[in-house]
């Protein structure tokens, strides 16, 4: 039945939902999928060095790449290409050293590398920065503390000198005068020396502050030497060696140096003007000789340490590269292989994520499914009862039931069949009555020719006949109720066949081809009455009809031809119609028998439709299998 | 009771309908053909010649004022009663299949052939002396199943092997002779009423499409040939 055709609400809203899921879910994956890929990050070298050695000794002690550090790892017998850049040569030889490789056996290409002082690092060893620069501070105050001890030693000294003096100005007395003046002139010059030594200690403990001062800058303090590292790369050195070595050793060009003397260490007045012992700059020259009072202890008193820096330059060495490939040769002579790029297997949360989605949205798709099938349950069976009231008006009425709507529609349909049953009563009795009334007088004038001549005999008995056939056809068609006969289960082959053989058998050239058993579900009366209407049709027409029966996609295909003028194109729908005749001169009957034959069809679920014939009319019958 | 002798005493026949002019006919046409006719024009008269005269085979009208030929051919059901041929105005195949289900043994629809419905008559008086399966009832045999009333096949799988009218007369004739030889003009004596249209050759025809239609696989051979003589019902049938 054509009414049948369209899905189900439910499977509209069902496939609905589970469209707009499975498009956001695209595309929730195409975005996680196709998104344009970051450009490679730039790395430092010592960075990639560092995992570099990490997956390294990952390999040797588990012999299988790692997967982690962002990093894709591989091994494999070539190794990477070699760059040639002296700075990653030495990145390479540092790999190496590391690594106890020659260094032919470590391979470093990168794709991109920059070299420049203008990048700065946030620093990354913070702690170990401070500590190193309190321990600068320390040591500086180490060297403080050393350097107060040799003034005060030197203090004593002159004390003893001059204690020796004055032992040597009462020998004096005894004396002579000149030998006494030489004494006196002696015992000055050592004083003044005695003074210089004083003074070059506190000139130590007073470097050793500076120093601790300019903690901005990298210190390293190493056996007696503070090393600064400056940060347009010049490396200045300050060798402190303990009072009684002396030396001195600075080398800060163009440097403000500001110099001064911590609490612990008070500077005794020189007795004589120092001797230039260091080679100073101008500037700091200028002023040591005579430490400005205004800049002691009051700004400065304790030596606080430094604020930890955020930022400083890059180490010596190290250079930003990516897109590189880092490779060692293994001890069993393949390569591992590092390569910068995106790592699928970190993607594993994605799939994970996919699983995820798409079992969510097949459960809600299942969902939505099974609601909306809830949600037309009721109409469902509310067609399902309308559609039994359709075929047979005697079924069981509409159950009111379900939504509102639902229950007034019901009740019209029950109305409807309570008039339909009527009416229906009313038909079969007004038939019978007309077959009464006009074939009780045809069996009158029948068994009245039965006294007239053989002749007129005949011939009186055919009129009566035809008459008779059309009566029969009139009601037949009118009584037609294709839903009242059980359905069963027959063989189409054998029914086809009956009718070929009956017609045959009469000496009328009906024909049957087809498979020899071929079961179907219907009403054998009806379906007998269809196809005798068409082949009577045929025969009506033509001389011959030929019926060709076979299965075609779970129906049944039934062609039933004949050799006569066969039906223009332009009637082939109107033929269908009650009373319409091909031929109004000539043909008998009252054209009621193609629409009775349509009618038992589309009852059957199937139809019959007239297809172009080379000669003659070619009627299709189709049914369900 | 009513045994019919066909040499002593003439078949009777009762013919039941309102209308006079066709209980007229009817009874000329069945005295023309060495029936005694008497005829009756309602239920009540009909079973009044019942009780008197009696009869062998009643003609009997469906539509009649008071009580209609089907519920009166209902009630003369059971053994012993005339054989009852239906004549009705209703003509449909539903409207036959009904009547012979409730217990007539043929049914023709109005107007009928007067000579056909004589020779109906004569088949229905000579099955009745085999003491044949009633239309109503159905006969079965070797899993399959006559419906009597439909002219139709039921096979072992309940699927409807429709037969031609040609088939069902020869099945029945078999199923009424079976496990006897029966010869080719016996055959057409029985099935054909040795119908002008009929001759020797197409019994072998028919036998040949009956005995395809009845063809199962590993079934056994229903209908034999007997060489040189005939053919054989090879099943007893039961009802």
């Amino acid at each position: 039945m054509n009414e049948t055709r369209g899905l189900p609400i439910a499977a509209y809203l069902g496939a609905l939902v589970a469209i707009a899921l499975a498009a956001a879910f695209i595309a929730t994956l195409a975005i996680v999928i196709f998104l344009p890929p970051r450009p490679p990050d730039v790395m430092r070298t010592d960075t990639v060095t560092e995992n570099f050695q990490a997956g390294y000794d990952h390999m040797l002690a588990l012999n299988r790449p790692m997967n982690e550090r962002g990093m894709v790892w591989a091994v494999r017998e070539d190794p990477p290409e070699q760059l040639g850049s002296p700075v990653m040569r030495h990145t390479r030889d540092i790999l190496a050293s590391a690594l106890e490789l020659g260094q032919d056996q470590v391979r470093i290409q990168a794709s991109n590398v920059v070299q420049s002082d203008t990048f700065v690092f946030r620093v990354a060893g913070l702690e170990d920065w401070t500590e190193a620069s309190q321990q600068a501070v320390e040591d500086a105050q180490a060297a403080a503390e050393e350097a107060r001890r040799a003034h005060e030693e030197a203090t004593e000294r002159l004390e003893a000198a001059r204690e020796r003096i004055r032992d040597l100005e009462h020998d004096r007395e005894e004396m002579s005068a000149h030998q006494h003046a030489a004494e006196v002139a002696r015992e000055r010059e050592r004083e003044r020396a005695e003074a210089r030594a004083e003074a070059l200690a506190e000139r130590q403990a007073a470097a050793a502050e500076r120093l601790a001062e300019r903690l901005e800058q990298r210190i390293r303090v190493e056996g007696g030497r503070v090393i600064i590292r400056r940060s347009d790369g010049e490396t200045e050195t300050v060798e402190i060696h303990g009072p009684d070595g002396m030396v001195q050793n600075f080398e800060v060009p163009d440097v403000d140096v500001r110099v001064h003397v911590p609490d612990a260490v008070a500077p005794p007045a020189p007795v004589s003007p120092p001797a230039p012992v260091a080679r100073v700059t101008p500037s700091e020259r200028a002023e040591t000789p005579t430490p400005p009072p205004a800049r002691t202890p009051v700004a400065r008193a304790p030596p606080v340490p430094p604020a930890p820096p955020m930022f400083a330059p890059a180490p010596e060495g190290v250079v930003l590269i990516s897109g590189f490939e880092v490779g060692a040769q293994l001890p069993d002579g393949r390569w591992l292989v590092m390569r910068q790029g995106r790592n699928w297997a970190e993607l594993g949360w994605i799939a994970r994520a996919a699983g995820i989605i798409g079992g969510t949205l097949l459960v809600l798709s299942i969902l939505a499914v099974l609601f909306a099938r809830y949600l037309t349950r009721p109409i469902r069976s509310f067609a399902d009862a309308v559609q039994a009231v359709g075929v047979n008006p005697q079924s069981e009425p509409v159950v009111e039931e379900g939504p509102q709507e639902l229950r007034g529609a019901a009740r019209a349909v029950n109305t409807m069949q309570a008039r339909l049953r009527a009416l229906i009563a009313d038909r079969t009795k007004t038939l019978a009555a007309v077959a009464h009334d006009m074939r009780t007088p045809l069996m009158r004038l029948r068994l009245a020719a039965e006294n007239a001549p053989p002749e007129q005999r005949e011939k009186m008995a055919k009129e009566i006949g035809e008459v008779e056939a059309l009566v029969a056809s009139f009601i037949a068609f009118a009584r037609d109720d294709p839903a009242e006969e059980a359905r069963v289960r027959l063989d189409i082959a054998a029914l086809l066949q009956s009718i070929a053989d009956d017609h045959a058998d009469h000496n009328r050239s009906v024909t049957f081809e087809g498979d020899e058993r071929l079961i179907i579900t219907g009403q054998s009366l009806g379906l007998k009455r269809l196809f005798a209407n068409l082949i009577e049709n045929a025969l009506k027409y033509g001389d011959t009809a030929r019926i060709k029966l076979r299965a075609e996609d779970g129906a049944v295909i039934v062609d039933v031809e004949d050799d006569g003028p066969g039906i223009p194109a332009d009637q082939r729908e109107s033929v269908f119609e009650p009373f319409v005749r091909l031929n109004e001169e000539g043909t008998r009957g009252a054209g009621l028998g193609l629409a009775a034959a349509r009618s038992i069809a589309r009852a059957h679920g199937g139809d019959i439709v007239i297809l172009d014939a080379e000669n003659g009319a070619l009627i299709r019958v189709t049914l369900p299998g | 009771m009513a045994l019919m002798n066909e040499t002593a005493q003439p078949p009777r026949v009762l013919i039941v309908d309102d209308d006079a002019a066709i209980r007229e006919g009817l009874v000329e046409v069945f005295q023309r053909a060495g029936f005694a006719a008497s005829s009756a024009s309602d239920v009540p008269a009909m079973e009044k010649v019942l009780n008197t005269r009696g009869a062998d085979v009643i003609v009997l009208d469906v539509m009649m004022p008071g009580e209609d030929g089907l519920s009166a051919c209902k009630r003369l059901s059971g053994k012993g009663r005339p054989a009852i041929i239906m004549l009705s105005a209703l003509g449909d195949d539903a409207d036959r299949i009904v009547g012979l289900e409730i217990g007539a043994d043929d049914y023709m629809s109005k107007p009928c052939n007067p000579r056909e419905l004589v020779a109906r008559a004569k088949a229905v008086l000579r099955r009745r002396d085999n003491d044949s399966a009633a239309p109503g009832e159905s006969v079965r045999f070797a899993g399959f199943r006559i419906d009597i009333a439909r002219r139709e096949l039921i096979d072992p799988d309940d699927v409807v092997i429709p037969l031609s009218a040609g088939e069902f007369r020869l099945l029945r004739a078999f199923v009424e002779r079976p496990q006897r030889v029966l010869s080719r003009e016996q055959l057409l004596d029985y099935a054909f009423d040795n119908d002008s249209d009929v001759f020797d050759r197409a019994v072998d025809v028919q036998v040949s499409r009956l005995r395809r239609k009845l063809e199962r696989p590993g079934g056994i051979e229903i209908i034999r040939t007997v060489r040189g003589e005939g053919y054989l019902f090879a099943v007893k049938p039961a009802s």
